[in-house]
C-alpha cells in the first residue's frame, strides 16, 4: 500500500487538529510524496549500510576491528588474535566496535517564537523532524520525538518501523505548543529521559541568548550526539526589507517584555548585523565542539535541507 | 497691523484654550503601534546601545508640540484677518517722470550700463514698492513728454498684462534715449495734471541731472513746490571735477565729444565742390585726440585729426571737398589705436544737406544812365538774376517789382513810385525830389552840400572792403534815423547811408547819387554793389538745411526752397528710419518735429508744387544737450529719492490666505513625515 493511501486512512482516524489545530497541517499528501522521494534518495546516500550498522563507541561484538587488549581470563577465546600469538607469542584479544542501533531523537522547539507570523518556522521544523524520523524509521532505527518549550515537554517514546511514522505525525500534530523558549531546560529533560544516548536533533530558532548553546552542550555531556538545526525566518533575521519604521512598541511574543523603540533604517541594519552575529556565534560554538550545525531558512525546500543533512553526515552513519 | 476679523482678545482666548488642549494631549502618553517580535532580547540589546537617542526622542516630541502650537497660532492669526496699517490709509498717486534726453544714452559706469538703464531700474524699484491700491503714471520726459504707463492701479496693471497688453515692465523696456533735451517743464505739467484730483499725489523725477538750465530750474522748482516731488538722480555722479587741483583723480565719467554744428555749401563757381563747416566741442575734463571725418555716400571725402583741450571748442572748415551729392555725414572717430570716444554716441555723428544755389532776383529801376551800376550788377550774374525796368512803371512792371527779391532804385531826377514795392529796397538819393514817397519809410533830415564821408562802419558786411575816404560828391541828404536804424556812413555825424531792418523787409538808403560823385570810378563801388546784393541775398528766407532734433519747429515753403507754392495742404515726411507720416500745411507753413537724427525727406503731396521734394538734416547740435555733467541745483534733503524704496510685501491679497497656505504646507510636511514613520 502506498504511503499516501495509508496516510489518508490514518488521517481520517486521527483527531483533526488537536491542540495545534489552528495551524495548517504540515503533513499533507504533498509532504508524503516528498518523503517517499526523500527515502529513495536517502537510501542511495547511505547505501551499503545495513540495519544496526551504525557504530557506537562501545567496543563489543561488532565486525569491524577496533583495538587489541591483553587477554584476561573469562574472555571469549574466539576473539584471541591467533596471528599475533603465533608471531609475537602474546595473547591479545581483538576488540571490535560494537554494532548497535542508536536511537534517533528529534527535539522540536514549540515555543511562541517558533509561531510568530503564520507559524512558518514551527511547520518547517515539524517537516524536517518528520522527514528525519521517517528516514530513520525506514532504516529500522528507533526514533523518538520530543516537543519542548519553557513550559511544555512532551515525548513520543522511541518507536521502530516505518509504519510508526503516523504516530510521529499524530504526535507532532496534536502535541501542545507555546511558552517561552528554554533550550537548556528542554535539552536537560531530554538527556534525563534518555537511558540510551543517541543522535539528538534539536530543531529550534534558538532565540535564547543565554541557553541556546548550553542545552546542546548539555546533551553532549550526556553522551548524546546533538545535531543543531536552526530554523530561521529570513524576514525576522533581516527586517530591513520590511516596512517596519517609526515609533513602535515592540512586544515579545513570549511575554518577555515590551520596549518602546524608534525604528529607523540604521537600527534595522544594526539588528540584522546583531542577528547574524548571534547566529554565527552559535554556529562557531557548535563547530568548535563537533556539533553539526545547519541553518534552515524557511524559504528553502525542506527536502533539500534534509538531504544536505544526510550528505554532510552526522545524523545517520 | 490691525485685525479685521476676530479681535485680539477673542484670538487670545481661542489660542489659550486650544493650546491647553493640545498640550494636554501631548502630556498624555502617545500610543504607539504594537509590533510583536520573536526575539525582543536582541532588540533590547540594540536599544541599550542607542540610549543617546532618548534625548532626541524627547526633543522630537517637544518639536512636534511646537509645530502643533505654530499651526494653532497661524490658524488664529488667519481668523483675525490681519492687515497692515497702511492698507487702511489712502492710496498714493505717483507720477514718475523719466528723463529720456540724449544724455541718458551715456554710460552710467564701467559695467556698460547706460544711464537710462539705471533710470529704468530705479523706476521698476518704485513700481515694485507700490501697494496694490496705489496708482502710478509713468511719463517719458524727452523733447516732448509722452505717457509710457497710463494712470492705473495694480489691478489694472495686472489686467493689462493678463490681456496681452503692454504691462509696465514691457512699456519701460521700450524706453530709449531721444535726441534732444528733456522738456521737464512740459513733462512736470503733464504729470501734475495727471495726478490732479487723486488722493496723495506725488511726483518722482528720475534723471541723470544733465539738464538744460531751464529744465534744471523746473525740476528744482518742483522739488521745492507745494506738491510732493522727489528727485532720483541716477547714472551720473553728482559733481564733475574739471581739474585735479584738489589732488584727486580727474572724473571723466561725464566726458563727451560732440559735433555741435555742421553745415555745407556748394561753391557757386564749382558745383562739384562743397565747403564744410563744423563746430566740435570737448565737454569733458580731459583733453582728447580724435578724428573728424566727412563722408558722402559712405565714402570719406575729408578727414582731419584734431586735439581739443578740456572744455575747448573748435570750428573746422574743410574747403573744396569733392562731393557731388547733396547729403554729407560727419563723424567723430577715435584715433587709430586710441580709446573709444567718451559720452553718448548721438552727437558723434551729424548730417548736412548741401543747399541748392538759386540766384537772387534783383530788379534795377533806372533811367539807364548809370552804366557803372549796371556793369557792377552784371558782374554778379552767377548768382544774380538781374532784371531792369524804366522809371515809367506800368502795372506789369509794378508787379514785377513786387515779385523781385531786391529792387534797386537809381532813378536820378525821376520820381520814385508811390507806393514803393514791399520787397527789400536799395534806394540811391531817395530825397532828391520833394515829397518823395520815401519820406514814409525813412524821412529826410537835411540836404548836404559837398558832404564828405567822414565815418563808416567798417565791420558791417555791406562795407566789407569798401573805402569811402576822399570820395567827392556835389550834394547829398541825411536821414532821420531811429534807434534801431544802422547808420553805415556819416558826414560829420549826419547819417548818409542808413540800413533799416524790419521783419518784413530791409531798406538800404544811400543819400547821394553816384552820378554826382566819383564813387563809381573807384574800386569801392563794385565792391559796395556786390556786398549789398550778398547781404540781401543772405537775408532772404534762406534754405533751411538743418534743424535741431527734438524740437518742434515751424517752417515755410520758402525756407525749403519751394518758393511761393500754393494750394499745398499736406506734406509727407520720411524719417531717417524709413517711417512715413503726413503733415498738414496751412498758409504756406507747417510744423515739423524731428525726433530722430539723420536725413528727413519732405515731399509735397498736393498743390502746384505737388511731387516736389527736399531733404533736411536733423542733428542733435546742442551743446547743452551734449553736456553730460549733472547740473541740478542743490535740492532739499527730503526731495532726494536716489535710494530705491524697499519692495512692497510679496502679497497684495488678504494675509489670512497666505497664513492658511503656510498651515497647509506645514501640515503637508508633517503628513509626509508621518507616513514615513508608518509601521507594519
Amino acid at each position: 500500500m502506498a504511503l499516501a493511501d495509508r496516510f489518508r486512512r490514518a488521517r481520517n482516524k486521527s483527531p483533526a487538529a488537536g491542540r495545534g489545530g489552528d495551524v495548517e497541517d504540515p503533513f499533507d499528501e504533498e509532504f508524503l510524496r516528498q518523503l517517499e522521494l526523500l527515502q529513495v534518495v536517502a537510501r542511495r546516500i547511505i547505501s551499503g549500510r545495513q540495519r544496526a550498522e551504525r557504530k557506537t563507541k562501545k567496543v563489543g561484538s561488532g565486525l569491524e576491528f577496533a583495538d587489541h587488549r591483553e587477554y584476561t581470563p573469562g574472555d571469549d577465546i574466539r576473539n584471541v588474535d591467533w596471528g599475533v600469538l603465533a608471531r609475537l607469542n602474546q595473547t591479545l584479544i581483538r576488540l571490535y566496535e560494537e554494532d548497535e542501533d542508536l536511537p534517533l531523537r528529534v527535539v522540536v522547539d514549540v515555543s511562541d517564537s517558533m509561531m510568530t507570523g503564520d507559524a512558518h518556522k514551527l511547520r518547517f521544523a515539524q517537516k524536517i523532524g518528520a522527514a528525519l524520523a521517517y528516514v530513520g524509521l525506514s532504516n529500522l532505527d528507533r526514533v523518538g520525538v520530543t516537543v519542548m518549550s519553557g513550559k511544555i515537554h512532551e515525548t513520543l517514546p522511541a518507536v521502530r518501523g516505518k509504519g510508526r511514522i503516523f504516530r510521529v505525525f499524530d504526535f507532532m500534530r496534536t502535541s501542545a505548543r507555546g511558552g517561552p523558549t528554554d533550550i537548556a531546560a528542554g535539552c536537560k529533560r531530554v538527556a534525563a529521559q534518555s537511558n540510551q544516548p543517541g543522535v539528538t536533533v534539536v530543531l529550534s530558532d534558538f532565540y535564547d541568548l543565554a541557553g541556546a548553546f548550553e542545552g546542546l552542550n548539555l546533551l553532549r555531556f550526556q553522551k548524546h550526539e546533538p545535531v543543531c538545526i536552526q530554523v530561521l525566518d529570513p524576514a525576522e533575521a533581516d527586517p530591513r526589507a520590511s516596512a517596519l519604521r517609526g515609533d513602535v512598541t515592540l512586544v515579545d511574543c513570549e511575554g518577555a517584555g515590551r520596549r518602546d523603540v524608534t525604528v529607523s533604517p540604521a537600527l534595522l541594519e544594526r539588528y540584522a548585523e546583531a542577528h547574524e552575529r548571534f547566529r554565527s556565534t552559535l554556529e562557531s560554538k557548535c563547530r568548535a565542539r563537533g556539533i553539526p550545525y545547519f541553518r534552515a531558512d524557511i524559504d528553502q525546500p525542506f527536502d533539500e535541507l534534509v538531504l544536505k543533512v544526510f550528505r554532510r553526515g552526522g545524523v545517520l552513519r | 497691523m490691525r485685525f479685521a476679523g476676530w479681535s485680539l482678545a477673542e484670538l487670545a482666548v481661542l489660542f489659550g484654550a486650544a493650546g491647553a488642549a493640545i498640550t494636554g494631549l501631548y502630556l498624555l502618553r502617545m500610543r504607539r503601534r504594537q509590533v510583536v517580535v520573536p526575539f525582543a532580547e536582541l532588540w533590547e540589546q540594540l536599544d541599550r546601545e542607542t540610549d543617546t537617542r532618548k534625548l532626541w526622542r524627547r526633543l522630537r516630541r517637544l518639536f512636534s508640540w511646537l509645530v502643533q502650537m505654530l499651526l494653532l497660532l497661524l490658524l488664529c492669526l488667519a481668523l483675525g484677518d490681519p492687515r497692515p496699517q497702511w492698507w487702511f490709509s489712502e492710496p498714493r498717486t505717483v507720477a514718475v517722470i523719466v528723463d529720456v534726453s540724449a544724455s541718458m544714452d551715456a554710460p552710467a559706469g564701467d559695467d556698460g550700463m547706460l544711464r537710462l538703464d539705471a533710470a529704468r531700474a530705479r523706476v521698476e524699484a518704485e513700481l515694485a514698492a507700490l501697494g496694490h491700491r496705489d496708482r502710478v503714471v509713468v511719463i517719458a520726459a524727452g523733447p516732448e513728454p509722452r505717457v509710457v504707463v497710463p494712470l492705473s492701479d495694480a489691478d489694472a496693471r495686472g489686467g493689462q498684462a493678463a490681456d496681452g497688453l503692454q504691462g509696465p515692465g514691457q512699456a519701460l523696456a521700450t524706453l530709449t534715449p531721444r535726441p534732444g533735451r528733456a522738456d521737464m517743464d512740459a513733462a512736470l505739467t503733464l504729470a501734475r495734471n495727471a495726478v490732479a484730483g487723486y488722493p496723495a499725489p506725488e511726483l518722482l523725477v528720475v534723471t541723470d541731472g544733465a539738464l538744460a538750465p531751464d529744465d534744471a530750474r523746473a525740476v528744482a522748482a518742483c522739488a521745492t513746490g507745494p506738491l510732493a516731488c522727489r528727485v532720483a538722480q541716477v547714472g551720473a555722479r553728482a559733481a564733475t571735477q574739471t581739474d585735479d587741483d584738489a589732488g584727486g583723480p580727474i572724473d571723466d565719467s561725464a566726458d563727451n565729444l560732440a559735433i555741435t554744428a555742421f553745415a555745407a555749401r556748394r561753391y557757386p563757381g564749382d558745383r562739384q565742390k562743397v565747403e564744410v563747416l563744423a563746430e566740435i566741442r570737448n565737454l569733458g575734463a580731459t583733453p582728447r585726440d580724435f578724428v573728424f571725418d566727412v563722408l558722402a555716400d559712405g565714402v570719406s571725402v575729408g578727414k582731419k585729426q584734431l586735439h581739443l583741450e578740456a572744455g575747448a571748442r573748435t570750428r573746422e572748415l574743410l574747403p573744396e571737398l569733392d562731393a557731388a551729392r547733396a547729403r554729407l555725414e560727419a563723424k567723430l572717430l577715435p584715433v587709430e589705436g586710441g580709446a573709444a570716444l567718451p559720452g553718448t554716441a548721438m552727437d558723434d555723428t551729424a548730417w548736412a544737406v548741401v543747399p541748392p544755389l538759386d540766384p537772387i532776383d534783383v530788379t534795377l529801376v533806372s533811367d539807364g544812365s548809370d552804366l557803372f551800376l549796371e556793369a557792377a550788377l552784371l558782374a554778379l550774374d552767377d548768382h544774380v538774376r538781374l532784371g531792369a525796368v524804366g522809371t515809367d512803371l506800368d502795372a506789369a512792371a509794378r508787379e514785377a517789382l513786387e515779385d523781385a527779391d531786391l529792387v534797386i532804385f537809381d532813378v536820378a531826377d525821376a520820381p520814385l513810385p508811390d507806393p514803393l514795392p514791399g520787397t527789400h529796397l536799395v534806394v540811391f538819393d531817395p530825397h532828391r525830389l520833394e515829397d518823395s514817397p520815401f519820406e514814409q519809410i525813412l524821412p529826410k533830415k537835411q540836404d548836404l552840400r559837398r558832404p564828405r564821408l567822414t565815418e563808416q562802419d567798417r565791420k558791417h558786411p555791406i562795407l566789407d572792403g569798401v573805402v569811402f575816404k576822399d570820395v567827392n560828391m556835389s550834394r547829398g541828404t541825411s536821414f532821420q534815423t531811429e534807434a534801431t536804424d544802422l547808420a553805415l556812413v556819416k558826414h560829420l555825424g549826419e547819417p548818409m547811408v542808413v540800413l533799416r531792418e524790419r521783419p518784413e523787409r530791409a531798406v538800404l538808403a544811400i543819400g547821394f547819387d553816384p552820378r554826382q560823385s566819383d564813387l563809381p570810378l573807384r574800386v569801392a563801388f563794385p565792391l559796395l554793389v556786390a556786398n549789398v546784393v550778398d547781404y540781401f541775398e543772405a537775408r532772404q528766407p534762406g534754405f533751411v538745411a538743418t534743424i535741431p532734433a527734438g524740437t518742434s519747429r515751424e517752417l515755410t515753403y520758402a525756407q525749403l526752397g519751394l518758393g511761393r507754392a500754393t494750394g499745398v495742404t499736406s506734406l509727407q515726411v520720411t524719417a531717417p528710419d524709413g517711417t512715413q507720416r503726413v503733415l498738414r500745411a496751412r498758409d504756406g507753413r507747417f510744423r515739423l518735429l524731428a525726433d530722430d537724427t539723420g536725413i528727413v525727406h519732405l515731399e509735397v503731396l498736393d498743390g502746384d508744387a505737388a511731387g516736389a521734394g527736399v531733404d533736411l538734416a536733423v542733428n542733435l547740435a546742442d551743446a547743452q544737450v551734449s553736456d553730460l555733467r549733472p547740473r541740478l541745483p542743490e535740492l532739499p534733503e527730503d526731495a532726494d529719492a536716489s535710494a530705491p524704496p524697499p519692495p512692497a510685501p510679496p502679497t497684495d491679497g488678504p494675509l489670512w490666505t497666505m497664513l492658511l497656505g503656510i498651515c497647509l504646507i506645514i501640515l503637508a510636511a508633517e503628513w509626509t513625515t508621518y507616513h514615513r514613520r508608518r509601521t507594519v
